[in-house]
């Protein structure tokens, strides 16, 4: 017991340690130096969202402005210039731009988990989407809209989109952000129930709705319940058990063109599966398939995510 | 100054492959510094236009996928203002965008104010024409047309300092006409189409705080959400202009004479997230915990008159009552060690339990004899804890390696029960529990001073899946490869998921394999070109069993087949043409050729045909698109553009085909002032 309460308070004992001041001959030589030479890069900094830490005036040297990222500039003035001088992140391996960019941002609670991320594995960090002085949005200098952005490695999710039918994210409405967070989740339950359970792994960073469930039911709250009857598929196996959220060839965004194919699959009586172990029950003897009634499932199964009133989500 | 001109250049002929062709994005009107107001500096740019559509074929369809129709449009707009020394009086930024204003089916505006130190203000609103098909009851009729709307407001207190206070309000709304089915008086008889209202609302309220000091954060936010449904459905004599009564299908006496329904529900969560977080040097340690207590209330009073599918008279009446609950807890615990600056060792892990109970009472009267009640009752419980260790190192500045391990191990339990009241419960109870074992592999390799290749690969084991199509036997992998260069780009992926399940009545195996490559050049001042190319392969087999028959339907076995090969490509060229005109050309296609068949070939037998009809299902969608922007003035822009939107399906499922093909267009004037 004691041994969990130590590694439960380990945050408590690293309380008080902070990085390193810069040491050496190389100084601190301010923002207003910097400008003489980098004139395009300053005129506009003032709206950089970094130049709050110059605004502010209460930042030390190593938090300030330019030398805040770049490092002391002593040695870069005294050179004339040159990238070998100074901090340059375009010098940097990506690990380094990482620290470099953590060491204000680790803050925040949605780049809590960066390091372990996806995206951090493949050597995509935090320059490959954000560009810090040729920003193409204000908020979160993004170096192209978010679209645009995550399509240019993304690009099979890119074709997702351009299905008949998807989330309206070309369209603007919908945003890859609003699902996914590209700085990483708590991965392998990043979602409460069922996103965990798909695969040990998580590697779509879903950014789970109300801080544990399906991202789906930040907008689909009519799905969320609870049911006294819910359709343990969703609860278990999550949204995309018949779902393809980025695009598919039916209106209702299932993994088939239509909806019987995709039900069929589950119940068929087969093997261990199922909450009774025994396999998901196949449909009701009343149900002849050459009836064209039957093969529209939903038709009368209309509360097939969760019902309050029928077992069978009739109602 | 001089450094700053070929930037400028190369912003004005950036190009990207675009998918809409209004509002007219890579224009600009605003001068890049903006003007000076004051204390101030504006930034700003405003496009109104005019939107048309003329659509052939199937309406609705073309309303469900794309849905732009006639009328002016605030297409988009784009205003900065921001204190010049970071002192303004009120506030030191305002960034708002909206797209799509005065009626667009997707509407959108974001604001942010702030004043440094002091606050941060963040809004979003959205706004959904949601025009699904209805059902296929409906014989193609769609009448969904329902609205989604969005909003968020985020107040933050404080944002630079070590104690922020955060106050947070969301607030979801659907409603609008929709179609519904029914099923009276037994679940043999005729479905009945309805015509109902939607009205659900969702409210969210939030409060929290951050409290950072000397390298240790702890974030704790209280949340407390509210949903309400008050839905009515009714039945309608509008639909394809039957009229009352509904009903008497072929060898169906089925029919409804009066139909209402009320079903208002009422759920609540309230929620708790803490979380800590430091890191030194060598470490660092993340830790969350969350609980959510979901409760929702409802009661349902149905009525229904008319005659059943024998011709007797029914008159009945269902009342549903009851509750439910879910309660959910998670934790997690994060430890990151750079025990050197090569290696980095991560070890997550996590734990979940929910809880899903309620019971309804359910009560069915005759209310022409008697009344029959029963007693429903269902528990849901899944609890799981997993853990991941990830460990990377650099061997050096051109190679990275990293390799993890991960596994979970769920429990599923469930009661189901139903009993008039008074008798024992049958409690049919079960229980069962699986465990995921996998492990990933990867590296990054720098070839070359700008090419660079990520390769990564995953195995894993589940050792009870809870459907049939649940991963099992998986492997996935994933390769990416990239040469980029200031002015150009070239990239190339691969990927492949495969998922092998062993089941009684025939292997499930669901295999996808994803190709693509793009390419973008933006070429010194004349020219700017993006094209991408993706092949996604899907083959899936599964064992299905079902009743099917004439004159008397038998359990029957077979094989569900879906092939699915999509080629999509996207092409945008935008060309300066004269100093004062661009043109932007676009194209993006769809196209499914599924297995190879072009026609329906017929089948053996009618149980045959179904299924070979929906093994595959292709289909092209593509649109066309061209603009042409003029600079009239420096600050101001004309525009026109056109937009061919073509959907085919080379056979329709379900005896449907809904293939239509639309002209669009815009024109529009581009402004700053």
């Amino acid at each position: 017991m004691l041994k969990w309460i130590g590694v439960l308070l380990l945050p408590l004992l690293l309380a008080g340690q902070t990085a390193p001041a810069q040491t050496g001959s190389n100084n601190y030589v301010g923002s207003e130096t910097c400008k003489t030479c980098h004139v395009d890069v300053w005129l506009n900094f003032y709206k950089n969202a970094h130049y709050k830490s110059i605004a502010s005036g209460t930042e030390t040297a190593a938090h300030t402005g330019c030398e805040g990222c770049h490092g002391p500039g002593g040695n870069h003035v005294a050179a004339g210039g040159g990238k070998a001088t100074i901090r340059a992140f375009s010098n940097f391996t990506p690990p380094q731009t990482l620290t470099a960019c953590l060491e204000c941002h680790s803050k925040d609670m949605n780049r809590a988990n960066i390091r372990r991320s996806v995206h951090t594995n493949a050597d995509v960090v935090c320059t490959n989407c954000h560009s810090i002085h040729k920003a193409a949005t204000p908020r979160y200098l993004l170096a192209k809209q978010q679209n645009e952005l995550c399509y240019s490695c993304h690009a099979s999710e890119r074709a997702q989109f351009e299905m008949p039918s998807k989330h309206r994210v070309n369209e603007g409405v919908v945003q890859c952000t609003d699902c996914h967070n590209p700085h990483g989740t708590f991965e392998a339950r990043s979602g409460g129930t069922s996103m965990s359970t798909r695969s040990a792994s998580n590697s779509a960073m879903l950014q789970p709705a109300m801080d544990n469930e399906e991202p789906c039911l930040k907008c689909h709250v009519d799905k969320r319940g609870p049911f006294v009857f819910e359709h343990a598929s969703v609860r278990v196996e999550g949204c995309e058990a018949c779902h393809l959220p980025h695009g598919s060839t039916n209106a209702k965004l299932l993994r088939r063109p239509v909806v019987f194919t995709l039900c069929l699959e589950c119940h068929n009586g087969a093997g261990t599966f199922g909450r009774e172990n025994l396999g998901v029950f196949v449909q009701s003897s009343s149900h002849n398939m050459l009836d064209p009634k039957y093969q529209r499932c939903t038709l009368c199964h209309v509360r097939i995510h969760g019902s309050n009133s029928d077992p069978t989500f009739l109602r | 100054m001089k450094r700053l001109i070929p930037f400028l250049i190369l912003y004005g002929a950036v190009a990207w492959a675009q998918d809409v062709v209004a509002p007219t994005t890579g224009e600009s009107v605003a001068p890049a510094r903006g003007q000076d107001a004051g204390e101030y500096n504006v930034v700003q740019s405003w496009e109104l236009g005019y939107r048309f559509a003329t659509v052939g074929g199937d309406d609705g369809k073309y309303r469900s996928d794309v849905n732009f129709h006639d009328g002016i449009r605030l297409l988009s707009s784009y205003l900065t203002v921001n204190s010049r020394d970071g002192h303004g009086h009120l506030f030191d930024e305002i960034v708002l965008s909206t797209q799509g204003l005065g009626n667009d089916p997707y509407e959108s505006a974001t604001l942010r104010i702030q004043k440094n130190r002091l606050y941060s203000y963040n809004l979003m609103w959205r706004s959904n024409d949601y025009f699904n098909p209805g059902l296929t009851v409906a014989n193609g009729e769609h009448l969904m047309d329902t609205n989604y709307r969005w909003q968020d407001h985020e107040v933050t207190l404080f944002p630079q300092s070590w104690f922020r206070a955060r106050v947070g309000y969301s607030r979801t709304v659907q409603d609008g006409p929709a179609l519904t089915t029914e099923q009276e008086f037994d679940s043999r008889g005729d479905v009945f189409p309805l015509f109902r209202d939607l009205n659900e609302q969702y409210n969210e309220y939030r409060v929290g705080f951050d409290v950072t000091r000397k390298g240790l954060r702890f974030s704790l936010l209280r949340r407390w959400e509210y949903f309400k449904e008050d839905t009515t459905d009714n039945l309608t004599a509008t639909l394809e202009g039957a009229t009352v009564p509904f009903g008497g299908g072929t060898g169906d006496a089925s029919t409804l004479t009066g139909f209402q329904r009320a079903q208002p529900y009422r759920g609540n969560t309230g929620a708790w997230l803490g979380n800590l977080y430091a890191e030194h040097q060598w470490i660092a340690v993340n830790a969350r915990m969350t609980y959510s207590g979901g409760q929702g209330n409802f009661i349902q009073n149905e009525s229904a008159i008319g005659l059943d599918r024998f011709g007797a008279s029914q008159n009945r009446q269902v009342i549903v009552e009851g509750d439910g609950n879910r309660p959910v807890t998670t934790g997690d615990l994060n430890i990151t060690l750079f025990p050197e600056s090569r290696l980095s060792v991560i070890n997550n892990t996590s734990i979940s339990n929910t809880r899903m109970n309620g019971d309804n009472f359910y009560e069915q009267f005759d209310n022409a004899t008697l009344s029959a009640q029963t007693l429903h009752f269902q528990f849901l419980g899944v609890r799981m804890i997993a853990n991941a260790t990830d460990l990377r190192y650099r061997v050096s500045k051109m190679l990275d390696l990293f390799a993890g391990f991960r596994y979970s191990d769920r429990s599923v339990r469930s009661i189901e029960d139903g009993t008039t009241p008074g008798q024992p419960f049958q409690g049919l109870a079960a229980e069962q529990s699986n465990h995921v074992d996998a492990g990933v592999a990867g590296f990054n390799w720098i070839l070359w001073k700008d090419l660079r290749i990520h390769a990564e690969g995953e195995v894993g084991r589940n050792s009870t899946p809870f459907a049939p199509i649940s991963l099992a036997n998986y492997h996935a992998i994933r390769t990416r490869v990239q040469y980029r260069k200031k002015a150009y780009s070239l990239g190339a992926g691969y990927q492949e998921n495969y998922n092998n399940n062993s089941i009684v009545i025939t292997a499930y195996s669901s295999r996808s394999r994803t190709y693509n490559a793009e390419a973008s050049w933006n070429a010194k001042s004349w020219l700017a070109l993006d094209l991408s190319y993706s092949k996604l392969h899907l083959d899936t087999i599964g064992g299905i069993a079902f009743f099917a028959g004439a004159p008397r339907s038998v359990l029957t076995s077979g094989t569900s087949i879906y092939i699915s090969n999509i080629h999509a490509a996207n092409l945008g060229i935008r060309i300066p043409v004269t100093k004062r005109a661009d043109v932007y050309l676009g194209y993006n296609i769809t196209k499914d050729t599924g297995d190879g068949r072009g026609t329906l070939a017929a089948q053996p037998t009618a149980t045959d045909q179904i299924f070979y009809n929906v093994q595959t299902f292709p289909l092209i969608y593509e649109t066309p698109l061209a603009r042409v922007s003029v600079r009239i003035t420096p600050k101001l822009r004309y525009n026109i553009g056109y937009q061919y939107y073509g959907y085919h399906e080379d056979f329709g499922v379900l005896s449907v085909t809904q293939n239509y093909r639309a002209h669009t267009g815009y024109t529009s004037l581009l402004w700053s002032f």
